[in-house]
């Protein structure tokens, strides 16, 4: 019988290949639509480890990427830094700028946590409309791409970029499942499952919240830096709410809790956004529809949906092993 | 040891522990025993941090904890059962117990290594679980299980975090006499330098395992003595027991 963690490992095989299978058809649009499912799969899994994972319903990581992209535009565009060192320097100041969130937003929970991670968000918003020096609310022009010649790749060629976006979210698809297997992914499910037994037990959640809140802010703020490359340009609109809840529907639609259910959730949204609006004006309203019959069905997305095929068929297979307790 | 002074908890004007005092030293079977609502869960609350203290101190190996957070006073030793079960139910029985043994190994922390990898933490999760007798159902989840096993995991995480002073609230509770029976034989069987203090309905088990008894009544300490004293004692008979024991 194949195992739930087998079907995963499968799951997350045909999304990559599929990725990969569409890059190597596909023309410039095509190019255009991968680096932005990259985008935002990997804000989505970013938003799964503290969401998914601790337990932690964050609607503010729209402003995280965004604040992520504006720092890697106020180092290469403002200061002159060149743009690896710039990417680098950005992610460390979004982490740093997560870790100061965390320890004022992991002390409430539930729907305060959710709405105060909404309000610090909106701060962030309005700061980079109305500040002058990044744009304000014309947003920030001539943003640089990484310099990969020296090792014969040319991030200019849509192509390349898009084929390096699908290697970057492998790469934190890895990353996150590796954590995710060590005793303190571990313990982040565990809080998320149980808090109370978790603190009885003699684990400091509080701290256990912040470093897997701050961790989230590098990876979203990578998401960030690498939007900034894609489109050389960025606009505070990145930071507003709706991102945050966009790449939330992305995770639910996805699977929360799964990691790779956030990349199919962001490919999904995008690949909606972008071909049924050609379609038709009322994509959102189909998107709400089909979220509405993933939530109504409890079984935690796409990826939740095909684990429970899974079971029916491996209960179809052994009807006689019904009673073994 | 643990060691409570004079301790106080009111809601308001209510006021659920009155000036309680124990004195737990190592390796002692203390129970608690009183009619529902005396205060006793309360008492267990303010113990593990859960609740704080309008007055009183909380002393564990000369150490005052009173003001420490309860997962500080689980690192220094003190570990507790719940009276209802408090498991991690999407989870199967080796990743509960695991959970409790990355805390005794103090591997917390660590996010470079595979927990699969770690030995220190399997050996642990089994021995505890051979010691709790829930060894034949480690890949099962939590969730399908029966409730008297559930029970014995509940005791079993949290003996696993090796404590020094173990409070066990109710462990019997909802259990069948068969499966107290094993529970009973469990606490009777634990290593001589742990402590336990536990809360408990049963009498015949409270009688059987316990080296001392504190019987509370409307959150104030009656008496404080041996079995012996505790089963002769009138107040206690008139006020609890009901004449009904002998």
């Amino acid at each position: 019988m194949m195992t739930s963690e087998r079907l995963r490992q499968l799951i997350t095989f045909v999304t990559f290949a599929a990725l990969v299978g569409y890059w190597s058809t596909t023309g410039y649009f095509g190019y255009e639509l991968i680096a932005e499912i990259a985008v935002f799969a990997i804000l989505a899994m970013s938003l799964d480890l503290v969401a998914g994972y601790t337990g932690l319903v964050s609607l503010g990581h729209g402003a995280l990427f965004g604040f992520g992209a504006y720092m890697f535009g106020l180092f290469t565009v403002k200061l002159g830094i060149a743009p690896a060192t710039g990417m680098a320097a950005a992610i460390v100041a979004t982490t740093i700028c997560a870790l100061l969130v965390a320890m004022v937003v992991v002390r409430v929970h539930g729907i305060f946590f959710i709405m105060i991670t909404l309000a610090i968000g909106e701060m962030g918003y309005e700061f980079f409309f109305k500040y002058r020096y990044l744009g304000g609310d014309d947003g920030l022009v001539g943003l640089p791409r990484l310099d990969l010649s020296g090792i014969g790749v040319n991030l200019s060629d849509p192509s390349v970029f898009a084929l390096a976006m699908i290697v970057v979210t492998l790469c934190v698809f890895l990353v996150l499942a590796y954590l995710l297997r060590t005793p303190y992914g571990r313990v982040l499910t565990g809080i998320h499952e149980n808090p109370q037994r978790m603190r009885a037990l003699g684990f400091p959640i509080r701290a256990y919240r912040i470093s897997a809140f701050a961790l989230s802010g590098a990876i979203a703020g990578l998401a960030g830096t690498l939007t900034a490359q894609h489109t050389q340009f960025i606009t505070p609109q990145l930071l507003h709410w709706t991102t945050s809840g966009e790449v939330l529907v992305m995770i639910i639609l996805g699977g929360l809790g799964s990691l790779v259910g956030p990349i199919i959730g962001a490919a999904i949204v995008t690949l909606l956004r972008h071909e049924l609006s050609s379609y038709t004006d009322y994509w959102g309203f189909w998107l709400g529809v089909f979220l509405i019959i993933v939530v109504v069905s409890r079984k935690d997305g796409i990826v939740g949906w095909l684990d429970y095929l899974r079971q029916l068929v491996a209960e179809r297979r052994r009807p006689e092993t019904a009673e073994e307790a | 040891m643990l060691s409570v002074e004079a301790l106080e908890k009111s809601f308001g004007a209510l006021q659920v522990t009155n000036q309680v005092s124990l004195q737990v030293p190592t390796g002692i079977r203390h129970a608690i025993i009183g009619p529902n609502g005396a205060g006793k869960t309360t008492l267990f609350n303010l113990l593990t941090g859960e609740l704080r203290p309008t007055a009183g101190r909380i002393v564990l190996d000369d150490l005052d904890i009173t003001h420490l957070t309860p997962d500080r006073r689980a690192r220094l030793g003190l570990s507790r059962s719940f009276q209802r079960n408090n498991l991690f139910t999407g989870l199967t029985v080796r990743q509960n117990l695991a959970m409790a043994a990355i805390v005794h190994e103090r591997r917390g922390r660590c996010f470079w290594r595979p927990l699969a990898g770690l030995s220190t933490i399997a050996e642990r999760t089994e021995e505890i679980a051979d010691i709790v007798g829930i060894a034949d159902v480690l890949e099962r989840p939590v969730r399908e299980l029966s409730y008297g096993i559930q029970r014995q995991i509940e005791v079993g995480l949290a003996l696993a975090t090796a404590p020094k002073v173990l409070l066990l609230d109710e462990p019997t509770s909802g259990m069948s006499p068969e499966e107290s029976g094993r529970i009973m034989h469990l606490i009777t069987e634990l290593p001589r330098e742990l402590a336990v203090v536990i809360i408990e309905h049963d009498m015949h088990l409270v009688f059987e395992v316990a080296d001392r008894i504190t019987v509370l009544n409307y959150g104030k300490v009656l008496l404080d003595g041996t079995p012996e004293e505790v089963r002769s004692s009138d107040v206690v008979q008139e006020t609890y027991l009901g004449g009904g024991l002998d």
